[in-house]
């Protein structure tokens, strides 16, 4: 996803055209840029980094014009380069385009422009779009004319943004998929990928639809349907919210729309480049000592991934928090640290990688923005692909991360000749089971979960427990309840409470307990075994588990059943169970969900 | 947008006041329900406002009358047989244009905060059709929803097998294309279908809705729905006209309205409602979430608690009424108390169309029909449901 805008005006259009990005940049924040028309030339301003850094460095906002094109990209394919971001200018600089979906027939075309000896300077689908229509410029001398034969000839999904010096005074847009919008203002015209571009000027807009184009004046417009040449005439629409809503897509926060979204993010991670996997499972074979590493909720993405590792593929991967690498990491030239990091900025994870590096030890990362400082800095990185993540609280990326992680052990597994590749393939086929499974969940558990998060909203002392695998999960839960609803939750190994914990327990002390499958029938007896304790002690349990309602999981006083499931997708499935927990016990209370107090999306101190 | 309100049911659940009168005009926080719905969606921005009436149509046409003491314009339909959703909401069909959006809403719900414009916000975004949608504690008798990760709504299940579901269900507010009333005849005035075809066809969008909200079925959920409209109060407000003599005490926000006379010794603890031209007595004691109509009297000494009294009732001196609703005109006599939980602390159970229902809950008094009248020193017991227009002889417990 990115975010393209321009718009059309009567005076110096610089700072609301790096406005309008900067309310875009949920769609896509690794590099931004903008082309504005001065009374000489196109002047492109672009760089990689948030729109902020990029307007710091580049002084965005400068050039003189009024009418001018901006885009925020969320790479994809290519690399986060300069060269790479948008706005790309034609070889002779007049004309200049912003872009937003993928030209699936690039490559083609761009080896018939090369041929015509145009030269190009990224490795971007969208530099095509400029060069065509430089291309077919001469010959009518007609902007509207090249500017309508290139886009015919595109296959793809896209909406494109154009100016050029030929007409000083128009912005030509196209829209196929992709979405566009234009804004009628008070002496200027906006376009947008979304309202957010324009909605601070602007109330009045104009929805395209696919394979429509339109010419934009500051004080007029027209649309045209691209195949047919017709005048398309067009209802304009007010718009009455605010912005924030609409990025949040009709969601009520940030949190539950990515919760929802993890379903697709488990596809993607399961499409994640096989080579990538490969390479790291050879590098984890190659080495003498491999460590995971991350902070907070990725380091409990570690911890859960050293049980599949050991589990599955046989070796010992330690986990450690990424703070703690430097005091407990013994590492040398024969080491591997694993980094995992939603934004690729968190500090302590790369100064942990910097340290393992000096020691000569080879460094992996698992990042979900691209061209962050950790993807540069691993000598191997997987780009976990979940999309942006807005709220501060990690949901789907961690699931992502966790997925991917799984991946890896499987294939290790094999190397290491634990696992047969019928065993693989079958352990793969449960996976791809967990979308289906997930969203069965969200949308026929929600009521329970929400019943009891706010029948339980006013206890202030949560215990999460669980054993094997089971654990992390635990912790990972828990701190999702400290993080978005200020409650204490403490997580631990359900074992480990008779050596002390349990001394806490009476009425008043409220645990969670996480359930294995009955097929795991000696981790579940353990399990039970704890929920024991805590009962003979008066204590309330709160049991996530997979069996019938009022079965042997009667000594728990509420419970959330979830849908049968195998072993290796179990614990998933509970985390989203308790990731809807620890939502609905905030939405109970208050809180602020996508931006809770003392919290940052990336912790980018020591 | 133009709205359409059905408010055309019998409501048989919530006798005995749905005798009397429809159930939209039932009294919640010091207003009926329906004049909630229309001051929240003028406040929304929707003027023009459609209502299919039915059972005792001539009190809300009385009320509201066109609508212009609530600035707005209203449109009444008949509904003769009542044949369902599906039949009332065809029954409006020529008010609507080819092409254009209504906004459709049952009349019977009650929110903490303005759910109406939270729709149109949904909708505006992306100007497709619109359901409403909310997570209840109890979600057995409303349609559940699936959906997926783009909010759209896959597939509805309008009654759950037992053991029930845990999904998101429709809190009875949707924005729909005019062609809606196509698909309706398409599947003969079957509401569940037409949705069933508009998802299908056009898709419908959810919208969810995170505050309060409740379908009012039962007549205990009117004491919910009022607490919910209460607590959404921000501040006190006392009328010029009304008059306080004398030392009486005031926490937390209380609506007081025009002429009210309030005797020194009363203490009132908000959220609490008093209607306009009320009496109330010396040493009264008014708890929360206690709303009394216009023109009640309420004698010496009384205590009043989480309860109702629709308006021109009165209670005699040292009575009790806790967790109850009264209709309007009722005349309880002095020293009646009405009982609000059973010895055991067991969960109230009441008589509803014949049938014993468990209302979960562990305070409930009783629930008094419109005109009733209650002799002096009388005892209700909990969950007990008083017909309209009865008399209750003095020195009595009822039911025996």
């Amino acid at each position: 996803m990115c975010g393209i805008s321009g718009i059309a005006g009567s005076k110096n259009i610089g700072v609301p055209l790096l406005e309008s990005i900067k309310h875009l940049e949920y769609r896509g924040y690794d590099s931004c840029g903008v082309a504005i028309m001065t009374p000489y030339h196109i002047e492109v301003r672009k760089n990689i980094g948030y729109v902020d850094e990029v307007n710091e460095r580049e002084k965005l906002s400068e050039p003189q014009g009024e009418i001018g094109i901006a885009h925020t990209r969320w790479a994809t394919h290519g690399g986060v380069t300069k060269e790479n971001t948008h706005p790309h200018l034609s070889c002779n600089k007049d004309f200049a385009v912003v872009h937003n979906g993928i030209i699936s027939n690039y490559m083609e075309i761009k080896k018939w422009l090369i041929g015509e000896g145009h030269k190009f300077h990224s490795e971007t689908d969208t530099e095509v779009i400029v060069h065509l229509i430089e291309k077919y410029f001469p010959a009518s001398k007609d902007v509207e004319n090249a500017f309508v034969m290139a886009i015919k000839q595109l296959e793809g999904t896209y909406a494109i943004a154009m100016i050029t010096t030929n007409e000083k005074d128009k912005i030509f847009c196209a829209k196929r998929e992709s979405p566009l919008v234009i804004g009628l203002g008070d002496g200027a015209n906006y376009i947008g990928s979304d309202f957010n571009a324009f909605i601070d000027y602007t109330k009045n807009a104009v929805v395209l639809d696919d394979d429509e184009y339109a010419v934009i004046l500051r004080d007029r417009y027209f649309i045209k349907n691209t195949f047919s040449g017709d005048i398309v005439r067009k209802k304009i629409t007010q718009i009455n919210w605010d912005s924030d809503m609409a990025k949040k897509g009709g969601y009520p926060h940030y949190m539950l729309k990515e919760i929802y979204e993890q379903p697709q993010c488990v596809i993607n991670a399961m499409q994640v480049d096989k080579g990538l996997i490969r390479k790291l499972s050879e590098m984890i074979m190659e080495s003498n000592r491999v460590y995971l590493i991350g902070a907070g909720t990725t380091y409990y993405v570690s911890l859960f991934s050293e049980y599949n590792f050991s589990s599955i593929a046989g070796i010992f991967t330690p986990a450690i928090s990424s703070d703690e690498f430097k005091n407990l990491g013994e590492v040398d030239k024969d080491s591997l640290v694993i980094a995992i990091s939603q934004s690729g900025e968190t500090y302590d994870t790369l100064n942990a990688l910097k340290f393992a590096k000096s020691r000569g030890a080879k460094t992996s990362a698992i990042v979900n923005v691209m061209g962050s400082s950790i993807a540069r800095f691993a000598d191997h990185t997987i780009m976990q692909g979940s999309g942006p993540e807005i709220c501060v609280i990690s949901t789907k990326a961690a699931l992502s991360q966790m997925i991917i992680l799984l991946m890896v052990a499987l294939e290790v597994g094999v190397i290491n000749k634990k696992l047969t590749i019928k065993n693989k393939n079958e352990i793969e086929r449960n996976i791809s089971m967990l979308p289906e499974l997930i969203q069965k969940i969200l949308n026929e558990k929600s009521g329970f979960i929400h019943t009891i998060a706010y029948k339980f909203s006013h206890i202030n002392n949560w215990l999460y427990l669980g054993r094997g695998k089971y654990y992390p999960i635990a912790l990972e839960s828990s701190l999702k309840m400290k993080e978005v609803a200020y409650i204490h939750a403490e997580g631990m190994p359900a074992g480990f409470l008779k050596h002390g914990t349990i001394a806490l327990i009476d009425e008043k002390l409220y645990s969670i307990i996480f359930m294995p499958p009955k097929s795991n029938e000696e981790l579940y007896n353990l399990s039970l075994g704890s929920a024991e304790e805590i009962k003979a002690r008066k204590g309330f349990i709160i049991g996530f588990h997979f069996g019938e309602k009022g079965g042997v999981e009667r000594l728990f006083n509420e419970e959330i059943i979830l849908p049968k499931a195998q072993e290796v997708i179990a614990p998933f499935l509970e985390l989203v169970v308790a990731q809807l927990f620890a939502y609905f016990t905030a939405v109970a209370l208050k809180r602020n969900i996508d931006k809770p107090r003392s919290l940052a999306k990336s912790v980018t101190v020591a | 947008m133009k709205a359409l309100i059905l408010a055309a049911g019998k409501g048989s659940n919530l006798v005995p006041f749905t005798n009397t009168r429809p159930k939209p005009m039932i009294n919640v926080g010091g207003v009926f329900i329906l004049e909630n719905t229309i001051r929240l969606l003028k406040d929304s921005g929707i003027n023009v406002i459609n209502i299919v009436v039915g059972h005792e149509a001539e009190t809300i046409e009385r009320y509201f009358e066109k609508g212009a003491d609530f600035g707005v314009n209203i449109h009444y339909f008949y509904q003769n047989n009542l044949r369902g959703i599906g039949d009332a909401v065809s029954i409006a069909e020529d008010r609507f244009s080819p092409g254009e959006y209504f906004m459709l809403v049952y009349g019977d719900i009650i929110t903490s905060a303005n759910i109406f414009s939270h729709t149109l916000q949904s909708f505006n975004m992306v100007k497709e059709p619109i359901a409403s949608v909310c997570l209840t504690p109890s979600t057995k008798m409303f349609g559940n929803v699936y959906l997926n990760n783009e909010m759209k709504i896959t597939k509805i299940i309008e009654k759950p097998k037992k053991g029930g579901l845990g999904n998101y269900v429709l809190s009875g507010i949707f924005i729909l294309p005019s062609g809606f009333f196509s698909i309706l005849k398409k599947t003969k005035l079957n509401m569940e279908k037409a949705l069933g075809i508009l998802i299908n066809d056009m898709g419908l969008r959810a919208s969810i809705w995170e505050e309060e909200w409740i379908d009012v079925v039962y007549p205990w959920d009117i004491l919910i729905a009022n607490k919910i409209l209460m607590d959404s109060w921000q501040r006190t407000s006392i009328s010029k006209s009304a008059s306080l003599k004398g030392d009486v005490r005031i926490e937390g926000p209380v609506h007081i309205e025009d002429d009210v006379e309030i005797h020194s010794g009363t203490i009132i603890e908000g959220p609490s409602f008093i209607g306009a031209g009320s009496f109330i007595g010396n040493n009264v004691l008014i708890r929360k979430y206690t709303a009394i109509g216009k023109g009640c009297t309420i004698g010496y000494g009384v205590e009043l608690k989480n309860c109702i009294l629709s308006g021109n009732s009165k209670v005699g001196r040292l009575s009790f009424i806790g967790d109850s609703v009264i209709g309007s005109n009722v005349d309880i006599g002095s020293g009646t108390m009405t009982i609000n939980c059973n010895l055991d602390k067991s969960s109230v159970k009441s008589r509803i169309s014949g049938k014993i229902i468990d209302t979960g809950l562990n305070k409930l008094g009783a629930f008094i029909g419109d005109d009733a009248v209650i002799g002096s020193g009388n005892t209700i017991m909990a969950g007990t449901v008083i017909d309209a227009k009865v008399r209750v002889l003095h020195h009595y417990t009822y039911p025996k």
